[in-house]
């Protein structure tokens, strides 16, 4: 699972704001609150100087024991009840309009009247409802989480769209990029340093490799081509020799080894240089070939070999398989895996070719009656054990035609002491 | 019949020139550019040997040089880039084959022959051995007047046999030549045996008085 880069911020953001939001919300909160008090408490100071001094010239004042309209109510205390000071509290009282119980901010304080006489004063004043507020502040701090959250979507959507665009320019560019064939460095289309840089460091990156690759491409067929004289050279001078007539017989036999040798060297240098150039996509002549041509064409000089070996040829083809791909490797690629069929096959023993619209199987009668190991028969210079005729290249040679070269999938199976080989259109 | 070398590696040119030489053919050598290119202004050959990659030019720059002098000379490339592009531009330019080292000199010849019996008839049509001749153009066989109705791989192998008579040809040439990369080693000893011994029983049936003998560990001559 990956996650685009716009949304992991966006994961992280969104996390980070509900923790920032909710410890600002408890700080405004309190310090709103503490506000609220203290204008509240700031007024009833103030009502309060007014009332006493009300109460010291007129004396219904003094009478005025309930709340009502007036908001405060005189009790008259002993003076052991009496205390210095301004004591809030909050209280809950039956609102008429609201029909409920509203909560009130209360003032207690007492005072002398003229005579000495104690009194009790409370007044009040309707307050703010904690809850209610907390309530609001909740759903309003939600709606602006909410808000932002959108916010940042659409702008990081927007903005990181934009800002990343020559970034994902470079990633579809890399995308499209294979090694060995010509890369097309990025025009310069941003202004961002980073990005700019980047592209730099991965266009140096591809230059130098594509050079090292080069490099090695051209070291392997040169040394290829160069062990082509001097072997041409040594197989000549052999081939002169042999046609002497004075040569003596057990000469003669050891110069004729001595070729076999030197013919498995060429052999082998050839198959090498074949599969550099198939890995380097040198063949570049592709056209869409009907693979039942060349199996008949492969199968028809494989005749006097099979009729030699005793071998049944079972050919049957049941539509017309086309693909695109090169004239040569495909005359390679077939005739790689009927040679081995019939190479790795008893006297007697039996090949079943068949063509269908996307797919060629070639079957052939299992010398030793058990599978092939998978996973080694399509490696280089992987032979059986006892197996010292083969370069061990045919089957990389096939697999690389047609997974490199081709469209096509070649995949190995063991049914009824047969070995098959199937090469499959890859899109079917 | 004259041929040019055109190859720069001495070795390999002293090698070609001697087999050449031992085949009957009158043989010219150049090893580099310049050379050739004065051979060729100053000669006509029959066929003409041409290595492609030469230290001071380009095989294919001297091959364009014979075809804009108009020269009739059959050109077989000799490279060591056995490469399809190579081939098909060689032979687009107008070489008559295209050899890729190493080659066998015995297959040498036989290119050599047909290059110049198609290129101008200038060769010979037809090759004969004691009373068997064979037509390499309509690829039929005559034992004295009667046709020797053969298969396709067996005209190749008495083909092979017929250009060199009385001299060896060893089984991995024969096998090479005529049944390609496809036969392996392993089974060419015994292959080339049932083979041989297929033709020559239908040579026997046919009267013919040529025969092969087997050359141990090398291969056949024909006799």
């Amino acid at each position: 699972m990956s996650i685009s880069l716009k949304n992991y911020t966006l994961k992280y953001l969104a996390a980070a704001l509900l923790v920032i939001i909710a410890v600002w919300a408890a700080l405004f909160y309190a310090v709103i609150l503490d506000e609220l008090y203290d204008n509240t408490d700031d007024g009833l100071k103030d009502l309060k100087i007014q009332i006493i001094r009300k109460a010291y010239t007129d004396d219904a004042t003094l009478g005025i024991n309930e709340f009502d309209f007036n908001q405060f109510k005189i009790t008259p205390v002993s003076s052991a009840q009496y205390k210095e000071g301004n004591f809030f509290r909050n209280e809950l009282f039956y609102m008429e309009y609201d029909d409920e119980m509203e909560p009130y901010r209360i003032l207690e304080t007492y005072f002398l009247d003229g005579n000495g006489n104690h009194y009790r004063l409370e007044i009040r004043t309707s307050t703010v409802e904690e809850d209610d507020f907390g309530l609001d502040l909740f759903f309003a701090l939600i709606f602006l989480y909410i808000f932002l959250v959108v916010s940042i979507v659409l702008i990081n959507n927007i903005v990181l769209k934009k800002v990343w665009k020559p970034f994902y320019g470079t990633l579809e560019n890399l995308g499209k990029y294979e090694f060995g064939k010509q890369y097309k460095p990025k025009q310069n289309t941003t202004e961002i340093r980073e990005f700019k840089l980047l592209d730099q460091k991965i266009d140096k990156m591809i230059e130098r490799n594509e050079t090292a690759f080069t490099q090695q491409k051209q070291f392997i067929e040169n040394a290829s081509h160069e062990l082509q004289t001097p072997l041409a050279i040594a197989i000549s001078k052999l081939d002169l020799l042999i046609e002497r007539e004075t040569v003596p017989q057990e000469i003669l036999t050891d110069l004729s080894e001595t070729k076999h040798g030197l013919i498995r060297l060429v052999n082998l240098n050839k198959s090498l240089l074949l599969l550099s150039r198939i890995e380097n996509n040198q063949y570049t002549d592709k056209r869409e070939i009907e693979i039942n041509e060349v199996v008949k064409h492969v199968l028809d000089d494989f005749t006097d070999l099979l009729q030699f070996k005793n071998i049944v040829l079972d050919f049957a083809e049941t539509a017309v398989f086309k693909t695109v791909i090169n004239p040569d490797l495909a005359y390679i690629l077939i005739s790689n895996l009927i040679r081995n069929a019939v190479k790795y096959n008893s006297t007697g023993g039996k090949i079943i070719v068949t063509v269908h619209a996307a797919e060629i199987t070639i079957k052939n009668t299992a010398v030793v009656k058990e599978p092939l190991n998978v996973e080694l028969i399509f490696n280089r210079f992987y032979k059986a054990a006892n197996d010292n005729t083969s370069t061990g290249l045919g089957l990389s040679i096939v697999k690389s035609i047609a997974e490199n070269h081709a469209d096509l999938n070649i995949i190995y199976a063991f049914e009824n002491n047969f070995h098959v080989f199937s090469v499959k259109a890859r899109n079917s | 019949m004259k041929i040019l070398i055109i190859e720069d590696e001495p070795a390999l040119l002293v090698t070609v020139k001697q087999f050449l030489e031992g085949e009957k053919y009158v043989v010219e050598t150049a090893n580099n550019f310049k050379t050739a290119t004065e051979r060729i202004g100053t000669y006509d050959y029959d066929c003409i040997l041409l290595d492609i990659m030469l230290p001071d030019g380009s095989g294919i720059e001297l091959l364009k040089e014979i075809k804009i002098l108009n020269k009739k000379d059959a050109v077989i490339i000799l490279s060591a880039k056995n490469s399809v592009e190579d081939k098909v531009l060689g032979l687009d330019l107008g070489a008559d084959d295209y050899m890729a080292k190493p080659f066998s000199l015995m297959e040498l010849h036989a290119r050599i022959k047909s290059a110049i019996r198609r290129n101008y008839q200038k060769g010979e049509t037809t090759i004969a051995f004691k009373n068997v001749e064979l037509f390499p153009d309509d690829r039929k066989v005559f034992v004295g007047k009667a046709e020797l109705v053969l298969n396709r791989k067996e005209f190749d192998l008495l083909y092979y046999f017929m250009i060199r008579p009385e001299k060896v040809l060893q089984k991995t040439v024969l096998a090479e030549s005529v049944w390609g990369d496809n036969i392996d080693q392993a089974d060419s000893l015994d292959f080339i045996y049932s083979q041989i011994k297929n033709l020559r029983r239908k040579l026997k049936e046919s009267h013919a008085e040529i025969d092969f003998q087997a050359v141990y560990g090398i291969g056949y001559k024909l006799i």
